[in-house]
């Protein structure tokens, strides 16, 4: 049997399967899944994990997560206030750094396998791995040094000291969250993660200039990736485009994976890649809420008719909203499965 | 002269650089431009320009959006209590972000264009609940309650906008308040707006300024 592995390894390598990798990213799905609140089902490592597998099971996608939500980052640097909500993705209530003197306050843990936040992910994983390990690739979700701060800070907070703001301060910040990110990374590779989200949005050029990217996103992204190297990285900027700077991420970061914002041209972001890794079209899935399954058809066979010639493509969803019907899920990933077989589409 | 400083500032916001544009500022004021002449003819014109770049697919980066918007504010805030006469208000906004939605970015740079076009605009915070948009509409005297949203729950949920309409309805002041919103899932989905039942919505913080302008002219004819 053709595992969701060999898809991604095949699609890595140029080669074919029976086809394309589709990764369906099914986070608090979960808790409708298992007939529990998203805070209850936050709350247990093995929650998420037998829901990830059972979704896995039931639509037949390629990959599973180890991610609860993004502000558990937040959690293992000392947020002690998380919002649930019953239709969507918890967040960060009450943020760690309110002053520019809790930076120098904040303390990136020695062993963050060993810290409590982490446990239930690592719970997560360890079921993830024993069930699924080499046969579905387990994603991971780590957030790059240049964009942690607006979790830890507010969004608009961390703009103002990047832009304005004292620049030792923000150095002393991105050092800290510099560190956390290798460290995590590690613990996330020691623990059986394959596919290891580099979550940037300060990597692209909707964010900042191209001035800026050059002058501190490159070089924090690379005092991120060196120490550790770009092994199973993937190349992410959110929703933001980045098909201008993948050139440079290419050369200076040796990342190979590209999962491009569904607002990049997948055709252009295929060329500047030029077989030098593997081109990730990603569904707008907001969309997918509201739309007849025709257009999700249409949709899904645009995008597959753009990223399926010459290889080296899978067919990704962004992070999926909870409000996406059950069967506008089944429509866009039967579509993925039926234009992305190889030999017919090409 | 006048043209100069304009120029140079239009550089300074493109540039995100602060610290050249309050210098351009400064020392066209000691050159002997009038304070009024900086708000109307320069910082006003230089948000009116993004607008016009960003509808012609110039693609201005969240960074340049919120340089304008801070350095707009702080212009305005630094030249109004020189002006000879107090400025008209244009209108009055009360803005916050939707129940549950803890992003502020947005909403502070659409809170600082507002301020620099002469919009009275009290902000409400984070995750505010939809009685409260209403009720501080009513306190204020705003034509507009602004709602900002980045995620998707937040924006269609039912304490988010479509909880404001229902209160604005229900107290008979669909013609005296109206409803823009704004955030990432409006530009992933245009039609979103009407889906929530918001009067308008804007693709970011900048042309905020442009849209909320026009339901204030709409609730003031």
């Amino acid at each position: 049997m053709i595992t969701g592995m060999d898809r991604l390894v095949a699609a890595i390598n140029g080669k074919t399967s029976d086809r394309i990798p589709v990764f369906c990213n099914l986070l608090d799905q979960g808790a409708k899944e298992l007939g529990v609140s998203l805070k209850e089902y936050y709350l247990n490592g093995e929650h998420v994990a037998e829901a990830q597998l059972r979704m896995r099971e039931k639509y037949g996608y390629d990959n599973v997560w180890s991610l609860f939500y993004v502000g558990k980052e937040a959690e293992v640097l000392g947020c002690g206030k998380i919002a649930f909500a019953n239709d969507g993705p918890p967040n960060v209530e009450d943020f760690v750094i309110k002053t520019y003197d809790d930076i120098e306050k904040l303390q990136v843990p020695d062993d963050i396998s060993g810290h409590p936040a982490f446990q239930e992910p690592l719970k997560c994983l360890r079921i993830l791995k024993r069930e699924v390990g080499g046969k579905y690739p387990i994603c991971a979700y780590i957030t790059a040094s240049m964009t942690l701060p607006a979790i830890l800070m507010g969004m608009d907070r961390w703009m103002e000291l990047l832009l304005i703001g004292p620049a030792d301060v923000r150095d002393a910040l991105l050092t800290k969250c510099s560190d956390f990110f290798r460290k995590e990374i590690t613990a996330y590779r020691n623990a059986g993660a394959d596919v290891l989200v580099y979550s940037n949005p300060f990597g692209s050029t909707d964010f900042i200039s191209m001035k800026l990217f050059k002058e501190l996103s490159l070089p924090w992204m690379e005092r991120d990736l060196k120490p550790v190297g770009s092994q199973g990285v993937v190349y992410y900027c959110g929703s933001a485009r980045f098909n201008n700077v993948i050139e440079q991420v290419i050369e200076r970061l040796g990342i190979s994976v590209f999962y491009l914002s569904p607002m990049d041209d997948i055709v252009e972001g295929k060329k500047i890649i030029a077989g030098r890794g593997l081109c990730c079209g990603v569904i707008n899935d907001i969309k997918l809420i509201d739309w007849s399954k025709e257009d999700i058809r249409n949709e899904v066979r645009r995008m597959v008719d753009q990223g399926m010639p010459g290889g080296r493509f899978l067919f990704g969803t962004l992070v999926m909203p909870y409000a996406i019907p059950e069967e506008n899920i089944r429509a866009m990933l039967e579509a993925a499965y039926e234009f992305g077989r190889y030999g017919k589409a090409e | 002269m006048l043209a100069q400083v304009i120029k140079a500032y239009n550089e300074a916001i493109f540039d995100t650089d602060r610290d050249r544009a309050l210098a351009v500022v400064r020392q066209a004021v000691d050159s002997g431009v009038s304070p009024e002449d900086i708000i109307f003819k320069v910082v006003i014109p230089a948000i009116e320009l993004m607008i016009k770049s960003i509808s012609e697919n110039f693609d201005a980066n969240l960074a340049q959006h919120f340089m304008t918007s801070q350095i707009a504010a702080e212009v305005t805030e630094q030249m109004i209590p020189r002006f000879k006469k107090s400025p008209e208000i244009v209108g009055r906004v009360v803005i916050g972000n939707a129940s549950g939605d803890f992003h502020g970015l947005g909403k502070r740079i659409v809170i600082g264009c507002l301020k620099a076009l002469m919009i009275d605009v009290t902000d409400l915070g984070l995750n505010v609940p939809p009685e409260r948009f209403v009720d501080e509409a009513i306190a204020h005297n705003a034509e507009v309650i602004g709602i900002s949203s980045m995620m998707v729950h937040t924006a269609r949920g039912e304490n988010g906008c479509l909880k404001v309409r229902q209160i604005l309805k229900g107290r008979n002041l669909e013609d005296t308040i109206k409803i823009a919103v704004g955030g990432a899932p409006y530009r992933f989905d245009h039609e979103l707006y009407k889906i929530v039942q918001a009067d308008a919505w804007a693709e970011n913080g900048i042309t905020a300024g442009k849209v909320i302008t026009d339901l204030i002219r709409e609730v003031r004819k």
